[in-house]
């Protein structure tokens, strides 16, 4: 089965829909008119039930509505419509995961399968109407075989083609909703086989039909599906053509056709504004939980996970007395992203990230204004690795680094990462590494065979870090005092100059002379390395084979 | 006929039950440490319990090694986590003697602006990774912080590492200069360089002859001290050896 949304005057609608709540529920009894066209000359584009009834008419000119008096004109927005559009296909999507956008004010759901969910038709349409009011539409809904019969009745049924259908004409054929004034109807529903003789007192205007099209049809007098549908197909072919025979098809409930669904590109962002500055981190959290709280359960309800969240913060705007001279205006903002290593819907682990952030930043002015994004993904449905060794919950590793992050900090001096796994850099100069992410996830220890253990223990070298700066006297070429810990230390014996350089070819070049050397000290015999740094003539102690 | 004592000690039990009650430590599983020699002494460094690594910061005296062919074998099983207070993990000698190093989480304390000294950050981080589990060995390296510094941590902080660690199935194990948690440790090992010839072949360092003293051991603390020299043969090679 097929439901169809279909929102009456959907212009007069997109436009009320931004207005609050209680405007809405007294407008309708107001004459309205959406002006369209060229600011110099502007038509009337839609109208409401109430100027209809007033004799306003689409295409008349503002000046000639003007003279009705109390009329109430709006110009017409094509972006409150794609919002409106948009609303609906979004409050379509909370019943079927199939939706079709068929035109502007007018959706089509597949309810294949949803009988149980839903419960039987005439109450589901009755549950959908009341919901759709919630959000602000006055929907009315057509349910039945194929999308075009739903469409066709949901748009003919309301009001405007029709006359109010004869009561007793089949026990599905009711009422469902009676809602004000101007429409009789909220929805219909159609049983499968009966599509032809409950369209049949449809006034053609409602198929997609051309003016030429329509003005044969009420030249030869069919101003009904009825009239249409009697019509024998080989003559009407011969006569207007595939295009006649589609109508006519149509006209009969005959057309069953796929659903050409739309995507939904829900965004994941939500965002506050204070209406004063705040200054603590209290408050701060207080919304951001809230914030979170809903983006999470909006990832829950569309079955995503959060891999990335985005958190922008905009500050009070500062102005010194120059800049309001200048009449420039100043915006901070600070950004902070996280990469999460398992995609989460779990709002506690991501206000957990945020709160340690936000706890080691130190903001320049108080917080107008809070912006969170997350970029969803599918969650992780697979199991983990059989065979991995036990490992940090991945969920929570993420908390953990930052934790630490936070006592240690994030970078050192040079902008190297105080937290992370270790990387040998694929280059000659000594002791260069990275520290990349460390991650307890994909880990099947598959490289391991390409890092074996030694086959026996080695001498380990701790390192200094820095190198610390020393003075060595030599003999000859061979090191025979070297100055550590503020005393001159012998040399006992020594090997070396090993000799390296490299990066010559770019501004950070380097080369050295290494030597390894014994050093006689209280507790026994150091086996130190230093260097020479051959193009500043300096000597370095590395570290110690410890 | 009850005597007095087991008279007293039934009043007392009645109101105390676990007043007489001593507390046993668990035995658990070891993680071996790659030192045939250790390993043949001790089993490895056990889980659940805390263990202490000693040597000269001075003199070469083989305590990183130690940790370092350590790494390399836990690092076969589990996530491991090294916490350096003094920045002086080399990479590349721990690729050397086979640490795998995507599982090793490497926390270098003290190198950022932050103001608290690195022997209470890394103490601080080691509490943060207890309290995330799934690491199976801790390592916290204090080799580069001043032995007068170390000495001024409360035992109550040992304690409570003790305390929190025979919890979960892990190693945490402490390098520094000295021993410093008494009876909170379940193993004790002094490590130090073999006074003997200047291990250099020609004009190569070669190895490093060291000896292991097993200051405590599990179940038996303090153990009386055993000492492998020349005679169990514990040298460590160069990498280029």
């Amino acid at each position: 089965m097929f439901a169809c949304f279909y929102i009456p005057d959907f212009a007069v609608q997109a436009a009320l829909l931004q207005e609050p709540a209680e405007t809405r529920a007294a407008l309708p009894a107001s004459p309205l008119a959406i002006l369209d066209g060229p600011a110099s000359l502007p038509r009337v584009f839609a109208t409401n039930m109430a100027a209809r009834r007033a004799g306003i008419q689409a295409g008349m000119t503002k000046l000639q509505v003007e003279t009705y008096g109390g009329v109430l004109l709006r110009k017409r927005s094509l972006a409150e419509e794609d919002s409106a559009q948009a609303a609906l296909v979004n409050f379509a999507g909370t019943f079927s995961p199939r939706v079709e956008s068929t035109c502007a004010g007018a959706v089509i759901l597949d309810l294949a399968g949803m009988e149980k969910l839903l419960g039987p038709w005439p109450k589901a349409a009755r549950n959908m109407t009341a919901r759709a009011a919630d959000i602000g539409f006055d929907l009315r809904i057509a349910i039945a075989a194929n999308p075009d019969a739903a469409f066709l009745a949901a748009r003919g049924f309301s009001a405007n083609y029709v006359s109010r259908p004869r009561p007793g004409r089949g026990p599905q054929r009711a009422a469902l909703a009676c809602r004000g004034e101007n429409f009789a109807w909220a929805g219909i529903f159609i049983p499968a086989g009966e599509e032809a003789e409950q369209l049949a007192p449809l006034a053609v205007d409602v198929l997609p039909i051309s003016s030429q099209m329509l003005e044969i049809l009420h030249g030869w007098g069919i101003r009904q599906f009825r009239s249409l549908a009697a019509l024998p197909t080989v003559a009407v072919v011969e006569r207007l053509g595939q295009e006649g025979l589609y109508l006519q098809k149509l006209a009969r409930g005959e057309i069953n056709r796929q659903l050409l669904t739309v995507e939904q590109n829900v965004e994941f962002v939500a965002s506050f504004e204070f209406d004063d500055p705040v200054e603590t981190l209290e408050s701060l959290f207080f919304i951001l939980n809230r914030l979170l709280h809903e983006l999470c359960s909006k990832l829950l309800s569309a079955a995503l996970a959060a891999q990335e969240l985005r958190l922008s913060i905009e500050l009070e705007i500062r102005q010194t007395v120059r800049q309001i001279q200048r009449e420039s205006k100043e915006e901070e903002q600070y950004r902070h992203e996280w990469k999460l290593p398992v995609p989460t819907q779990d709002r506690n682990i991501l206000l957990g990230l945020v709160r340690l952030e936000l706890e080691k930043t130190t903001f320049s002015a108080p917080v107008r204004r809070l912006r969170l994004e997350v970029v969803p993904v599918k969650p992780r449905v697979a199991q983990e690795n059989f065979f991995a060794p036990p490992s940090p919950e991945a969920e929570k590793l993420e908390i953990t680094l930052e934790r630490i992050r936070g006592v240690v900090g994030d970078a050192d001096v040079d902008g190297a990462a105080c937290v992370g796994s270790p990387c040998l850099v694929d280059t000659h100069r000594p002791g260069c590494f990275t520290l990349r992410h460390f991650s307890s996830i994909s880990d099947g220890g598959g490289d391991l065979a390409n890092s074996p253990l030694a086959t026996a223990p080695v001498i380990a070298l701790r390192i200094f870090r820095p190198a610390i700066e020393t003075a060595v006297e030599l003999d000859g070429i061979k090191p025979h005092f070297v100055r550590l810990w503020s005393r001159h230390r012998r040399v006992m014996a020594a090997s070396g100059p090993w000799a390296s350089s490299g990066d010559w070819w770019n501004g950070s070049a380097w080369m050295r002379e290494e030597w390894d050397v014994a050093l006689k000290t209280p507790a026994g015999l150091g086996f130190y390395r230093i260097y020479r740094d051959r193009i500043r003539e300096r000597w370095f102690v590395e570290g110690v084979f410890d | 006929m009850l005597s007095k004592t087991q008279i007293l000690r039934a009043q007392i039990e009645e109101k105390l039950p676990s007043a007489f009650a001593v507390y046993r430590r668990q035995e658990h599983g070891c993680i071996p440490t790659g030192i045939a020699q250790i390993d043949e002494a001790v089993q490895g460094v056990p889980l659940h319990a805390l263990t202490e690594i000693c040597g000269s910061n001075l003199a070469s005296s083989g305590k990183t090694s130690v940790l370092t062919s350590l790494l390399a074998q836990a690092t076969r099983d589990h996530f491991c986590a090294l916490v350096d207070a003094g920045d002086s993990f080399d990479p590349a000698s721990g690729q050397a003697a086979g640490i795998y190093l995507p599982r090793l989480l490497w926390v270098r304390c003290g190198k950022s602006r932050v103001k608290l000294p690195p022997l209470e950050q890394a103490f601080k981080v080691t509490d943060i990774l207890l309290q995330s589990g799934g690491f199976g060995l801790i390592a916290v390296n204090l080799s580069g912080i001043p032995e007068r510094v170390v000495r001024k941590v409360p035992l109550g902080s040992w304690f409570r590492f003790s305390r929190v660690i025979e919890k979960f199935p892990a190693a945490l194990v402490f390098v520094a200069e000295d021993p410093h948690a008494t009876s909170c440790a379940g193993l004790v090992l002094r490590v130090g360089i073999d006074a003997g010839a200047v291990p250099f072949a020609g004009n190569l360092l070669t190895q490093l002859n060291l000896k292991v003293e097993v200051v405590r051991g599990q179940g038996k603390k303090p153990v009386r001290s055993e000492k492998y020299t020349e005679r169990t043969g514990l040298s460590l090679r160069t990498q280029w050896a």
